[in-house]
């Protein structure tokens, strides 16, 4: 009997650390303006209005297997607050022993939570704003699993420099987002020397007086020449038109046609379609795992891994294997990723889609760098300064 | 010139490779997006294109080298190919999307991997029924049971593991956790190792059988590639348990190893994402599929260079020889 004991301990102990409580931590807004449905018109559905939480669940099953094995109990806090609580739900949620708290919120709340909580044992990840400015404001206790907009202009960018459509037309809404879609856009032209032909802001009306703006036609005429059309529109609803109505015969890229994103279902590759299946039968929708949901999901699953994987035990060396190369996080895109040192963003690849199709994965072979090539995607370590 | 002399060297010693009576020495290679399975003789001629059910992947012979059975993901399904006749004379239904599996010694069961339901299912070879189902992590895939037949290892490719099977029980004894998205296994011979590929961790883990301990980790890096380019997942082991070949995925190369030191010999270039790694029965070459270039690259073991690429259908799985 003792001998059977002793095996049994044999077989257990080099494997299982000592029984831990992992408690996250998932915020939200009631009512996001970045999913309101009332955008798209006719019921089309130009964006996810899915809800991200179901990619935090998919990603506590997925390690389920692995956490046990650790002796890690995980346990999930859920809130959907109003802007004006979002800063007590999270002092609450850290409150009740949370250390990684996953954020779908829009960038000026992450911003806003991020200082608010500055100093305190938590760090926070970003899944779903890819506003350059949160990667630059440089705050310690913040990492991004959603691509930033850098991340996803340079994708489209080498795109066209491997197909040689090296001069772009340029459109953009006159949003606030749009314009730093395009001002993305913008600088990783200039960094492969792509020409921008012209940037052209477009208007949603009917109005004649503004019919240079929303006449497709004359938006996409009146200039000598242009390889392929760049369009910035985070509504969806003008972008949607502009395809097969140009005044030249031009591929159309960035809010349609072409599209760099985290995550699409097409994707076959890399185990992509058993994550695709297992997150449609977990949600509730049947939809499809939208960028969002993958990057929610892959949020979960780094700060899983991390604790599941740590070489040093206790909370700094869950966090220091967390941001170190060591991670080495497989989100089904087919190389290893981790975030990076210099702004908390996590390195990854992004897909070129059409809207049933993936064309081509970034980085594009041929684009090199002297380090990784994930990191020609954003901005560089070098080039990269906080504000 | 030289090229001509090692194919003619290598054409004349497959020629004289043992005359057993079922040995055909054909080659098979399955196809997951042309959904087939392309046959070559042994002078690397294609001779029959098989079209199979959906989504064929991993491929293993009966021992009596009369039946070639596929697992063929799309369609719940594993065909069974006669090597005689190169028809499908059978099939033996799985559960959603059967991957990788393995026989049991007396060939009574058969372990598949259900990379959709995450499970490893039990079938009973006789009945054709599924007996018992084994929960595993997320995405299992490799499978692979020892010889005394008392264990089988299946590995879990999202939780990072290799489930320890009692095969009589049917439970889990034990999990090892490995590196990042781990693929397969190989069993060597002589010193009771089972290797376990590491994809996206650029790894081998060399596990002690007896006591689950991770022996070794073992990590490549052909010339002119970064880390993060090798992405290990099919290997193979010469019979005498010496030599061992690794294929490195995305860095377009296989490792020849000695087994024993574990210390790198050559890198030998092969295709695109090369993935699936056999070696004929006389070890003198090796069948490497390349799931990006859709085609396989021969190597000569000698010079341990590459002899020629011959394209196949598209996405080649899994490599086995008949000899």
């Amino acid at each position: 009997m003792r001998r059977l004991i002793a095996l049994a301990a044999l077989l257990i102990l080099p494997h299982v650390a000592l029984a831990q409580e992992v408690r996250l931590g998932y915020l939200a807004l009631e009512n996001d303006p970045r999913y309101d449905e009332d955008f798209a018109y006719a019921r089309i559905p130009l964006r996810p209005q899915g809800d991200t939480l179901t990619g935090v669940e998919l990603a506590i099953e997925d390690m389920k297997i692995l956490t046990d094995a650790r002796g890690l109990t995980v346990s999930l806090e859920t809130a959907r607050t109003e802007p004006e609580v979002l800063t007590a739900t999270a002092e609450r949620m850290i409150a009740n022993g949370a250390r990684y708290i996953l954020l779908d919120l829009p960038a000026p709340d992450v911003a806003g939570l991020a200082e608010a909580l500055a100093g305190q044992e938590v760090t926070l990840l970003n899944t779903t704003a890819p506003e350059d400015g949160l990667r630059t404001a440089c705050y310690g206790n913040l990492l991004h699993t959603a691509a930033s907009d850098r991340m996803i202009s340079d994708a489209i960018i080498q795109h066209l420099v491997r197909q040689k459509w090296d001069e772009v037309l340029v459109l953009h809404g006159k949003t606030d987002r749009d314009a730093a879609r395009a001002a993305s856009f913008e600088q990783a032209a200039a960094r492969m020397r792509v020409e921008i032909a012209e940037s052209r802001a477009f208007d949603l009306s009917t109005n004649p007086a503004l019919r240079e703006e929303n006449n497709i036609m004359l938006l996409t005429g009146g200039i000598r020449d242009y390889d392929v059309i760049f369009i910035a529109d985070e509504y969806g609803e003008y972008s949607r038109y502009v395809e097969y109505q140009t005044a030249l015969p031009r591929p159309v890229v960035g809010a349609t046609g072409l599209v760099a994103l985290e995550w699409h279902w097409a994707l076959e590759r890399y185990g992509a379609p058993q994550v695709n299946s297992r997150f449609e039968a977990m949600a509730q929708d049947g939809r499809r795992m939208s960028w969002q949901d993958w990057s929610t999901w892959v949020a979960a699953r780094a700060v899983l891994t991390a604790y599941a994987k740590a070489r040093e035990p206790g909370p700094e060396g869950v966090e220091a294997f967390l941001r170190s190369d060591k991670l080495r996080l497989d989100g089904s895109k087919g190389v290893p990723m981790s975030f990076r040192s210099w702004n908390g963003q996590l390195r990854m690849p992004i897909l070129l889609s059409t809207h049933n199709a993936i064309i081509d994965i970034a980085p594009i072979d041929g684009f090199l760098h002297q380090t990784n090539t994930l990191d020609g995607l954003g901005m560089d370590e070098a080039e990269f300064e906080c504000d | 010139m030289r090229t001509t002399l090692i194919a003619a060297t290598l054409a004349a010693a497959l020629a004289f490779s043992p005359a057993e009576a079922k040995d055909t020495g054909l080659i098979f290679v399955s196809n997951e997006k042309s959904h087939e399975v392309w046959v070559l003789d042994s002078d690397f001629e294609v001779v029959k294109k098989i079209p199979t059910s959906r989504r064929p992947r991993d491929m293993k012979m009966n021992a009596a080298q009369t039946l070639l059975y596929v697992a063929c993901g799309d369609d719940d399904v594993i065909d069974v190919i006669d090597i005689e006749t190169l028809e499908i004379v059978d099939q033996v239904p799985t559960g959603p999307s059967p991957e990788v599996f393995a026989f049991s010694p007396d060939e009574s069961k058969m372990y598949v991997s259900n990379e959709e339901d995450s499970m490893l299912e039990v079938i009973d070879m006789a009945d054709r029924i599924v007996i018992h189902d084994v929960p595993t992590g997320a995405e299992p895939e490799g499978v692979i049971q020892t010889p005394d037949g008392s264990t089988v290892y299946v590995t879990s490719e999202v939780s990072d593991m290799v489930h320890v099977v009692d095969a009589e029980a049917g439970v889990v004894t034990d999990n090892i956790i490995v590196g990042t998205r781990p693929r397969r296994f190989v069993l060597t011979p002589d010193t009771n190792e089972l290797w376990v590929s590491a994809e996206l961790s650029s790894e081998i883990y060399v596990i002690d059988r007896d006591t689950n301990e991770i022996k070794d980790v073992l990590e490549f890096l052909p010339p002119g590639f970064r880390p993060e380019d090798v992405t290990p997942v099919g290997m193979a082991l010469t019979a005498d348990g010496s030599l061992g070949l690794i294929s490195l995925g995305r860095a377009n190369h296989i490792a020849i190893i000695d087994a024993h030191t574990k210390e790198v010999q050559d890198y030998v270039l092969v295709g695109s994402r090369a993935w699936s790694v056999a070696l004929t029965r006389d070890e003198s070459v090796a069948v490497v599929a390349n799931g990006l270039s859709d085609d396989i690259t021969l190597v000569d073991m000698e010079t341990r260079r590459p002899i020629r690429s011959i394209p196949v259908g598209r996405v080649p799985h899994t490599v086995v020889i008949d000899d």
